[in-house]
């Protein structure tokens, strides 16, 4: 019985044998912050492996339920410990008139297992309702995915609503999808685009840490 | 459609079929399915043989795409029900589809037929850029596509604005983009002595409404054009969808069925991707009742389909569906590379051969991994059909495609993670001639000859 075997389980999938694990370890008093350290390791891997298309959205669909299953455990024992807090509340959606959702979806998984909360409002989302669910919520940042040319000005109109209600600066907004470039997030004033869903949780922490260290410094200098 | 008097039993089933959560289709009855006929069948991907030359291994890809619709369904998004096909109804549906249909109308009408392995008839031809396109030169990139000698069919870029307005899917905008559109495409076939030029239409209209308010014989959509249908991937569909479904052929026009099985996604590797094509063909003849199917795997990351991953599964998907049916169906190429760029050309003409060999009609070319705005011109395109026609009218054998694809691919596969993007339509044409810059059409006259020196037998 190890954190190396539970990491062994995860990686392979293997949500039984997760949780089953995870659950001996705690009762056998291990660290739970040991024992998420190792996690996002392996999940890091696990990432960069499917990046790579080393292994396929399945695969990595399974790593990513497995390590849910053992985050369930820990959470009570981190709590305890003052730990457990996501890395950041994220509300995420395909913008109205477009059903698509792979890309979606996969920057979904990749967060959760990358300790971020994520809401997903589904497909064909309206842009009030991304606003509406981020206030709801209290989250960090709003993800919109378009695959689609005739959708991406929806990325812009939640943006425009979010400067008209006086909101833009409580929120950072992310955008993605097939059609989506640099040069439109710089258009619109999106403030971060992903390019793919594996580079995701990277870019969206980087951000995280640049407004935080940002904060600080605007504080620091007050 | 193949057997009109299905169309509400099959729609019914949105509403009768089993209830699944949507969360649970794909990773719960899609995958563990996908999964399994793979085992079962013995499906297995060579890396060193893209276009590989097994019959059996062609039918058992036909049995195992067979067993995966039907054991998985169709899944309808918005009443989270799954429509599900019983191997009689395959079997009829199979049985009363037609293998030829004439498209087009007067003098421009062709006749499409379905193709064997190794055909020497050559592919039935669809130029597309694929892209989105800026208004002022939507008409131009119609005029420069329709002017292509081997052009039967063309389907024109996505406008992007229409009288300076941004389209938007669903909304007023798209109703007249879709209107400037047909409006362009009409007057391009006319003036460059086509009228009647088969047109797969309107790829603005991404929305069913806007699909509708372009259906009319005198000005726009005939009922001798075509439109696609997509499925969204992997297996699930949505009433918007089905609107479509209703709508065409309830108008009379041509219907194909647009699928995009994705290498790395919910399809895994070049076996799921290769079964889910053969399922996807299955699908589109029983559920949404197509004329034809237009394949366009592709691969996560790249958004391409020349590399060796995705050619096999095209490969022997063809070889399926040709062996074990008398469907019609079209390869869409995805290219890595942008517009007057070597490695496109190589690109295309690397997909337009395995895709021929092995039974295809051609649907070529989406270049710069169809994600920038005006980034294609019909050069790519002819020397992908170029390409077609030359290799079924020389009887070229899958062994003999294997060995130029291998040699082609040496040319550009390590560069498809960072391919160059090219240039855009109106820096390599003429815009008002609708014509290729010298310096564009020197590349492609380079590469065609290069081309014909590792044994492509071109007419001309």
């Amino acid at each position: 019985m190890s954190v190396e075997e539970l990491c062994q389980a995860v990686e392979t999938g293997d949500q039984k044998k997760s949780k089953l694990l995870a659950q001996k370890l705690m009762d056998e008093g291990t660290d739970p912050l040991k024992i998420i350290s190792s996690l996002i390791k392996v999940m890091g891997k696990i990432g960069d492996k499917f990046s790579r298309l080393e292994i396929f959205l399945p695969e990595m669909m399974m790593s990513g339920e497995a390590m849910s299953e053992v985050v369930q455990i820990l959470s009570p024992h981190l709590k305890r410990k003052g730990a457990g807090q996501p890395k950041g509340r994220v509300i995420l959606g395909t913008v109205k008139g477009d059903l698509h959702d792979i890309g979606k979806n996969i920057v979904k998984l990749m967060l959760e297992s990358n300790f971020f909360e994520v809401k997903d409002l589904g497909v064909d989302v309206d842009s009030t309702d991304f606003i509406k669910e981020a206030e709801t919520m209290g989250a960090d940042i709003i993800g919109a995915s378009s695959l689609m040319s005739t959708t991406l000005p929806h990325q812009k109109e939640i943006i425009d609503i979010l400067k008209e209600l006086g909101l833009r600066g409580k929120y950072k907004v992310v955008i993605g999808g097939a059609p989506t470039t640099q040069e439109w997030a710089d258009d619109i004033g999106a403030d971060l685009y992903c390019p793919d869903a594996g580079s995701a949780p990277k870019l969206i922490i980087n951000l995280l840490k640049t407004t935080l260290k940002k904060a600080s410094m605007e504080e620091m200098e007050r | 459609m193949s057997n009109p008097y299905r169309l509400w039993e099959i729609q019914q089933r949105s509403n009768t079929g089993p209830f699944c959560d949507e969360n649970d289709f794909l990773p719960k009855i899609f995958v563990p399915k996908l999964k399994e006929v793979i085992k079962k069948y013995e499906i297995k991907y060579d890396p060193k043989n893209p276009v590989p030359a097994d019959d059996d291994l062609a039918d058992r890809l036909w049995q195992a795409g067979w067993e995966l619709f039907r054991e998985v369904g169709l899944y309808n998004t918005d009443t989270h029900r799954i429509i599900k096909v019983s191997d009689e109804e395959i079997k009829e549906a199979l049985y009363t589809a037609s293998d030829r249909y004439w498209v087009g109308s007067g003098k421009d009408a062709v006749l499409w037929k379905h193709r064997q392995v190794e055909d020497t008839e050559p592919p039935f031809c669809i130029f597309s850029p694929d892209c989105t396109c800026s208004e002022e030169l939507h008409y131009s990139m119609c005029l420069a596509f329709l002017k292509e000698p081997l052009l039967d069919g063309f389907c024109a870029p996505i406008l992007e604005d229409s009288m300076g307005l941004k389209i938007l899917s669903a909304s007023p905008f798209e109703i007249n983009g879709s209107t400037q559109h047909i409006y362009n495409l009409r007057l391009a076939a006319k003036q460059v002595g086509r009228p009647g030029v088969f047109l797969v239409a309107v790829g603005t209209a991404e929305h069913d409404s806007g699909q509708i308010a372009v259906s009319n014989n005198e000005w726009g959509v005939r009922t001798s054009d075509s439109r696609i249908i997509g499925t969204l991937t992997e297996f699930k569909t949505a009433d918007t969808l089905f609107n479509r479904v209703v709508h065409c052929h309830q108008y009379g026009c041509y219907v194909g069925n647009l699928t995009g099985p994705i290498y790395g996604g919910w399809c895994g590797g070049s076996e799921g991707v290769a079964v889910v094509l053969v399922a996807y063909s299955l699908n589109g003849l029983c559920i949404y009742g197509a004329n034809y199917n237009q394949h366009f795997p592709f691969h996560l990351n790249w958004v391409s389909n020349t590399t060796r991953e995705l050619l096999w599964p095209i490969a022997v998907a063809g070889q399926a569906m040709a062996r074990n049916s008398k469907l019609l169906y079209t390869s869409n190429g995805f290219a890595n590379a942008g517009p007057m760029t070597e490695m496109l050309f190589y690109e295309t003409a690397c997909h337009a051969l395995v895709s021929t060999v092995t039974s295809w009609h051609l649907w070529e070319m989406a270049s710069a991994r169809n994600k920038f705005r005006n980034r294609a011109t019909p050069l790519e395109a002819r020397i992908g059909m170029e390409v077609g026609h030359a290799v079924a009218r020389q009887g070229m054998t899958r062994e003999q495609a294997n060995e130029i694809t291998l040699k082609l691919l040496d040319k550009y596969e390590s560069r498809a993670a960072d391919a160059p993007m090219g240039v855009e339509y109106q820096e390599c044409y003429d815009v008002a001639t609708a014509l290729p810059t010298q310096e564009h059409f020197d590349m492609y006259r380079r590469v065609k000859d290069e081309l014909a020196e590792m044994g492509i037998e071109f007419p001309y």
